[in-house]
């Protein structure tokens, strides 16, 4: 099922996700910068690059929050931004993007309701996974960050999605809970679903399938971390990014 | 207590606001601008011309003192005319071709006492006051005109019933309006900007929720509770309940216990629309506001004009001209416009002048309402 797309330029026909071209300028700023990328089902991809570098922007292009100054974003075949395709993707925000007035159980439920889930085995099923079942009354402005953040990760899986963007998930979270929060991500790729990370945290990148180093809204190079390690000549992943960078800022 | 430390916030504090040009537009020329124009409005205001319909039962004497009325009037740029006999007159002063009906008494003499009623609409009675005087000094100067007429006792009445005693029955109409109106105002801006900084409206924007879909919500939410605080208001405002006398305590009423002469629940209808309207300005006008103490920033903006233009505090009709095509587009004119209707001339649906004001509020609530949904994605994209 899952398509191996590397580093070949051929489209892939079965991408889950898929950028052609994209650019966002912002003003002078070019935000994003020419990216074009296929992501295959079942895969956990590592969007990794400093802050500022664009990821963020890449992100919303993908989901539709924003429109591309030039290019396109599919994600599961479709032109974003779709409505549609919005019911299948989920979308972890870098702030919490939880209502903090409301209970753990409240807020599943209002994000369940607004992605059409009646059930309510999801949302039972989504606050287990995240270790808050035992939480759910209690008021989500009154937990630590780390529930915080893990509450926003449920709710952003509450529907099952078969396309999960996550912009830096583990900020601000433990190293004990940061393993937890893999541990889900693996287990929701082992179901099938693609899962795009943002991270500028590159000892999380091993855990990826695939790595995409973002800088300066470019995509810079793509590749497991070992074969990046190995085009960089490194044992160092950082190492790697800086003198893969180096290299694009040199080919400029 | 350390001079260095209040330093270096009184540093902080000048150099935060300074960065906000609202606050310090807000500060250094909102109050220039609002005092500007409540003097424009108390200086320019125009006392409207009186035009007056007579009622003669008197027969020739009486038509000595309506002209001699009339030519007192035409002094101040006024006219006065007869009327067949005071139905006419009221009905004049119903289709508003005149502004004050004045009624001679059926004998008029050297000699004998008389009494004359001036009779006006009841609507506006802070606008109407200024009729009745300007009617009052007129009348003073006829009869002194003509010889041998006894000073006249004027007496005061209205279309719509009998202007109440209750010093708060004028102003209880646009204040209770405009309450309901301010406060829902408030709430819904303030909580729908939280909605755009904390990340949640970014959150739900990424779901398949519409735009109309969140502005329909919030219209339902804050409505809700818009309703059940106009509903506490209008029971307040026209409720009075007897408490006893109990024990060392004296008896007393709770509510203003104000007169109302139509239907409450059409007057509780007039002052919910004007409410959601509110709720869509909030959501509105919360796209242009980056913090809370923004959101409260527009109310020099957005309400005080309204305050000052639609009747509460200055009766519409004596608003300087420029400044009367403003009054038509304030949402509040017409909320204020829809109480008096209901609260002092009894209207009811079959109303013209209350169905334009409910038809119009309903227009204002639907517009933000569309604009505010318009708005949602662009802010965040």
């Amino acid at each position: 099922m899952a398509v191996q797309a590397g580093q070949s330029k051929a489209p892939d026909p079965g991408a889950a996700v898929r950028a052609c071209d994209l650019v966002k300028t912002f003003g002078s700023i070019r935000a994003v910068d020419g990216v074009s990328f296929d992501l295959a089902a079942g895969r956990i991809y590592g969007l990794l690059g400093p802050n500022g570098s664009g990821k963020t922007t890449l992100i919303r292009l993908l989901t539709g929050m924003a429109r591309p100054t030039s290019g396109r974003a599919e994600v599961l075949g479709v032109p974003m931004p779709s409505r549609a395709v919005l019911a299948r993707i989920g979308y972890m925000t870098q702030s919490d993007g939880i209502y903090p007035g409301l209970t753990v159980g409240e807020n599943a439920r209002f994000f369940a309701a607004v992605y059409g889930v009646r059930e309510r085995a999801p949302v039972d099923d989504a606050l287990s996974m995240v270790d808050l079942a035992d939480r759910v009354g209690a008021v989500a402005g009154t937990l630590s960050g780390g529930q915080r953040r893990r509450l926003s990760l449920a709710c952003a899986i509450i529907h099952g999605p078969p396309v999960l963007f996550l912009d830096e998930p583990t900020v601000g979270i433990d190293p004990l809970l940061r393993v937890g929060f893999w541990a889900h991500f693996r287990a929701l790729a082992a179901g099938g679903a693609t899962i795009v990370v943002s991270s500028h945290v590159m000892d999380e990148a091993d855990r990826c399938d695939e790595l995409l180093f973002v800088r300066s809204g470019k995509l810079i190079a793509r590749g497991t971390g070992r074969e990046l390690r190995d085009r960089a000549s490194t044992h160092d992943l950082e190492q790697a990014f800086l003198s893969l960078g180096a290299d694009v800022e040199a080919t400029r | 207590m350390s001079g260095r430390r209040v330093v270096a916030i009184f540093r902080r504090v000048a150099q935060e606001i300074r960065r906000d040009h609202r606050s310090v537009a807000l500060l250094l020329v909102v109050p220039v601008v609002m005092s500007g124009l409540i003097a424009f409005i108390v200086r320019e205001g125009q006392s409207p011309a009186v035009s007056a319909v007579v009622v003669n039962p008197a027969g020739p004497p009486g038509l000595v003192v309506a002209a001699a009325l009339g030519v007192a009037l035409e002094a101040d740029g006024g006219s006065a005319t007869l009327a067949a006999d005071e139905a006419a007159a009221r009905a004049a002063i119903e289709d508003g071709s005149a502004s004050v009906a004045v009624l001679l008494p059926a004998e008029i003499a050297p000699g004998v006492a008389m009494t004359v009623t001036i009779l006006t609409n009841g609507l506006d009675p802070a606008g109407e006051a200024t009729q009745v005087a300007a009617v009052g000094r007129a009348m003073l100067a006829a009869t002194a005109s003509v010889t041998g007429i006894v000073t006249p006792t004027i007496e005061r009445t209205t279309l719509f019933g009998v202007p109440s005693d209750d010093p708060m029955a004028p102003f209880a109409p646009a204040i209770l309006g405009f309450l309901a109106y301010f406060f829902v105002y408030i709430l819904t801006g303030i909580s729908f900007l939280r909605e755009r900084t904390g990340g949640t409206l970014e959150r739900l924007m990424a779901t398949p929720v519409t735009r109309s879909e969140v502005v329909g919500g919030y219209l339902l939410g804050f409505g809700l509770f818009a309703t059940l605080q106009v509903a506490i208001l209008l029971a307040w405002g026209f409720g009075s309940v007897e408490i006893p006398a109990l024990g060392p305590l004296p008896s007393f009423s709770v509510g203003l216990g104000l007169p109302i002469a139509g239907n409450p629940f059409l007057a509780f209808i007039v002052v919910v629309v004007a409410a959601l309207g509110a709720v869509s300005l909030g959501i509105f006008l919360s796209t242009f506001a980056r913090t809370e103490l923004q959101v409260v920033q527009f109310i020099p903006i957005v309400i005080v004009p309204q305050f000052l233009l639609c009747g509460v505090l200055f009766p519409i009709s004596s608003l300087p001209e420029i400044l009367q095509p403003l009054v038509g587009l304030m949402p509040l004119t017409y909320a204020v416009d829809g109480m008096r209707q209901v609260l002092i001339a009894g209207a009811d649906l079959g109303t013209a002048a209350l169905q334009t004001d409910l038809a119009v509020l309903t227009v204002v609530a639907i517009f933000f309402a569309t604009i505010a949904s318009l708005t949602i994605r662009r802010e965040v994209a």
